[in-house]
């Protein structure tokens, strides 16, 4: 799987009205939704928060996107078996983490990180990209 | 004041429903026409889903209309999740928002299991259970998101109490009270409730097989030696809608004249 890059111009582009929709879905303020906030570790999301969080993006940008997708993504062309052992990600899989979550800090990505914590790492940014993936599988 | 639902203004106790917006599945007869009935003249905006009796949806819809409440009616199959997720966003599309879900719509099927056919096990799981599971997963993103929300479901006796060819039906309203306890605790804290209500032996179209075949045996085992009628079902439902039931979550409320107790 490879993608054309996501450029800084297009998550500057995104981003306020993601940060709105963040600060919305969490009731938070929108100046802690900062691009490097992290939803769960900074701002309190649940589980159950990113499932509103998606469904307002869909409904705030008109794009799909599928349950299970960001996860899904995260992992990208790893096999299951390879990105994860016994529920801890591997170091194949922190690999291909660092990439495909280019704006999380990296020290943020460390072993042990159990497989069920990778939505942990989602950043604002994170969310904004994932937006534009949905509006670029729109537009093909 | 009246225990007729058809008694509109009458309340004088403000349950906090009018002007709210209740979806009701199986809408068009038995218990879920009560529940319309009874919602619609609290001041309910009343939409419900009917499977296949459009002539019966359409009494309920201009009996309720005439009475001066507002109600629609749409035809959806609860099996069909694409069809559900499509109506439910059609509601929320035209009144902004769902405040209250009751899952009503179910179909026995009963016969000892030897003689059940795969398809009478398949299609009463289908429809009590899967179509649970489907507009309750439509309707509460939707609360999720406006952090509010209530929901009832619709179990029975049987998931409590072993009844004789009633094996499918059983084990899905067995689910539908499990599904319940688990929803209460994945949307409490969304402000949504989620419960459940467990009528006995009703006088409906649906219990009438039942009623013919043992009607003094049944009797027997209801502490008051009746059967309910479809509007006392109808207002344990209210209750869990309304604002009285604030504070109460995964129960299930018995409405059976003391059928459990014996």
């Amino acid at each position: 799987m490879s993608e054309q890059a996501i450029t800084q111009a297009e998550i500057d582009a995104v981003f306020p009205k993601v940060a709105q929709v963040v600060a919305d879905a969490l009731g938070c303020e929108l100046d802690e939704v900062t691009p490097k906030a992290s939803l769960i570790a900074d701002l309190d999301a649940e589980s159950i928060d990113f499932l509103d969080l998606v469904f307002r993006l869909e409904k705030g940008f008109g794009v799909k996107i599928p349950r299970g997708k960001i996860v899904e993504d995260a992992r990208g062309p790893l096999p299951e078996a390879e990105f994860e052992r016994k529920g801890v990600v591997t170091e194949a899989g922190l690999a291909r983490l660092r990439e495909f979550l280019s704006e999380v800090p990296a020290d943020r990505i460390k072993t042990p990180l159990k497989a069920g914590d990778v939505p942990r790492l989602f950043t604002t940014e994170t969310f904004c990209k994932v937006v534009i993936r949905a509006q670029r599988a729109a537009a093909a | 004041m009246g225990h007729d639902a058809a008694a509109p203004r009458s309340m004088a106790i403000d349950s906090g429903l009018a002007g709210k917006v209740a979806l009701i599945s199986g809408g068009s007869r038995g218990i879920g026409r009560s529940v319309v009935e009874l919602f619609a003249a609290d001041g309910v905006d009343v939409v419900f889903f009917y499977r296949d009796n459009a002539a019966a949806a359409q009494e309920v819809v201009h009996g309720v209309q005439t009475a001066g409440g507002k109600c629609q009616a749409l035809q959806v199959d609860v099996t069909d999740a694409a069809a559900v997720a499509a109506a439910v966003d059609q509601v929320v599309e035209s009144r902004g928002r769902i405040d209250v879900l009751v899952n009503n719509a179910g179909i026995v099927r009963d016969n000892l299991l030897g003689m059940l056919e795969d398809e009478d096990i398949r299609v009463v799981l289908d429809t009590n259970v899967g179509g649970v599971f489907n507009l309750t997963r439509a309707v509460s993103r939707h609360m999720i998101s406006k952090r509010s929300g209530r929901i009832v479901n619709l179990s029975s006796v049987a998931a409590g109490k072993g009844g004789r060819g009633q094996s499918n039906y059983a084990a899905s309203k067995g689910a539908i009270e499990a599904f319940t306890r688990a929803m209460a605790v994945e949307l409490a804290s969304r402000k949504i409730t989620v419960n459940c209500v467990a009528p006995g032996v009703i006088e409906t179209e649906m219990s009438q097989a039942v009623r013919d075949l043992a009607d003094e045996q049944i009797k027997a085992r209801i502490l008051l030696r009746r059967y309910g009628q479809a509007q006392d079902v109808a207002h344990a439902v209210w209750f869990l809608a309304s604002r009285f039931a604030d504070y109460i979550t995964g129960e299930v409320l018995h409405v059976d004249g003391g059928f459990k107790m014996e």
